[in-house]
């Protein structure tokens, strides 16, 4: 417990980006790897690794299970290789066996609902015209998302694609392999593989509340709302509300200007 | 096999929509700050419950204890200052392992 609270303690206050008290060397720690494309592309390499371990892990499931559900195993990489949603996936391949197209795709979509507001955030930090800034926001994965995110708001672009870039063919290969072996699931559940993603979105979530510990109730109102939330409704509706959480920082005090160096949400620890 | 093919297709299409609309449209776009504030808190909150679904599941049918040492072993792990792999092969092991022993 006393590490934790030293490890968020570290730097404790993520004051609002815009900060006037913050120093230009604040603002260059902000941004690690701005004007180094390398070294971000590199970062979200990095990133990506991680994600991808659990994509695949999680993809080989999905071929899997979409098979057994009377799926071909070409489509269901086809799907995989266009959609690249594993919640949505899931749910598609579900309610399609159950109901009709219509409140299988309905379903599938409110699970992504959640994409909307995560890739209108990153448009400002996206370059190049109407069309090509849509083509990189197709990038907009929970993981690489959060990764990517500077603690002034904006999104380092180049990592995010990075980090997405390394996790797509991941899915897909895992779905290919899910599909056409159709290996037993207890497999992945005997080596933990299951557990690479919730592990990783809490080294995440660990990184980016030890830049802004005043996001803690907030993630744990989240976290309880989403638990509740699953018990009952879809994951992606889950999902959404728990979001919901974040609007409370609106209500909270507004802390007292900082200047220290701050961490970016996903920054690796050296 | 049309209605599949017929979804796979509306869900692609949709989801093309949902990532790429927000991007056209807002472009330099800034957000107010009481927007800003709360997408900068949007991803802990998203995190948190990520990992809250993931761990339990729909209608929490994935619900495992032996879930909940390994992921605590990734947390201290990560604020003992682990690269973010090593946090997760040292929470994968131990889940595992509870597993294997159980």
């Amino acid at each position: 417990m006393r590490t934790l609270r030293s490890f968020l303690a570290r730097s404790p206050a993520r004051s609002p980006a815009r900060s006037p008290a913050r120093s230009p060397a604040d603002s260059r720690a902000d941004r690690p790897v701005a004007g180094k494309p390398v070294n971000s592309w590199w970062a979200g390499l990095r990133v990506g690794l991680g994600l991808a371990t659990g994509a695949f892990a999680l993809a080989v499931t999905f071929g899997a299970f979409a098979v057994t559900h009377g799926w071909p195993a070409g489509l269901t990489i086809l799907m995989s290789l266009f959609v690249f949603s594993g919640s949505a996936q899931f749910t598609l391949v579900t309610t399609l066996t159950s109901g009709g197209v219509g409140p299988a795709v309905a379903g599938a979509a409110l699970m992504n609902l959640r994409f909307v507001p995560m890739a209108a955030a990153t448009a400002r930090s996206l370059r190049g015209g109407r069309w090509w800034r849509a083509v990189q926001g197709q990038a907009v994965v929970d993981g690489s998302w959060v990764s990517a995110q500077r603690a002034d708001g904006t999104f380092d672009r180049d990592k995010m694609l990075a980090a997405t870039l390394v996790q797509w063919p991941a899915w897909v290969l895992g779905t290919a392999i899910g599909a056409l072996a159709v290996p037993s699931t207890s497999i992945i559940h005997t080596a933990g593989l299951d557990l690479v993603f919730p592990a990783f979105f809490l080294v995440l979530l660990l990184d980016s509340l030890s830049a802004s510990s005043r996001l803690i109730p907030i993630a744990l109102a989240a976290a309880a709302i989403a638990g509740v939330s699953c018990r009952f409704l879809p994951a992606g509706v889950a999902l959404l509300l728990a979001s919901l959480a974040a609007l409370s920082v609106l209500w909270m005090p507004t802390p007292a200007p900082a200047n220290r160096r701050t961490r970016p949400a996903g920054e690796l620890a050296p | 096999m049309i209605a599949m093919w017929s979804a796979v297709a509306a869900l692609a299409v949709i989801n093309l929509v949902f990532k790429g609309a927000g991007p056209a449209i807002l472009g330099d776009h800034q957000f107010g700050a009481r927007t800003q504030t709360a997408l900068d808190a949007l991803p802990a909150a998203l995190l948190a419950g990520l990992i809250a679904v993931d761990l339990l599941g729909p209608h929490w049918d994935n619900a495992d204890w032996t879930m909940l040492p390994g992921l605590a072993t990734a947390g201290v792990a990560r604020t003992r200052g682990l690269p973010h792999l090593a946090c997760i092969l040292a929470g994968v092991a131990v889940t595992a392992a509870l597993r294997t022993l159980g």
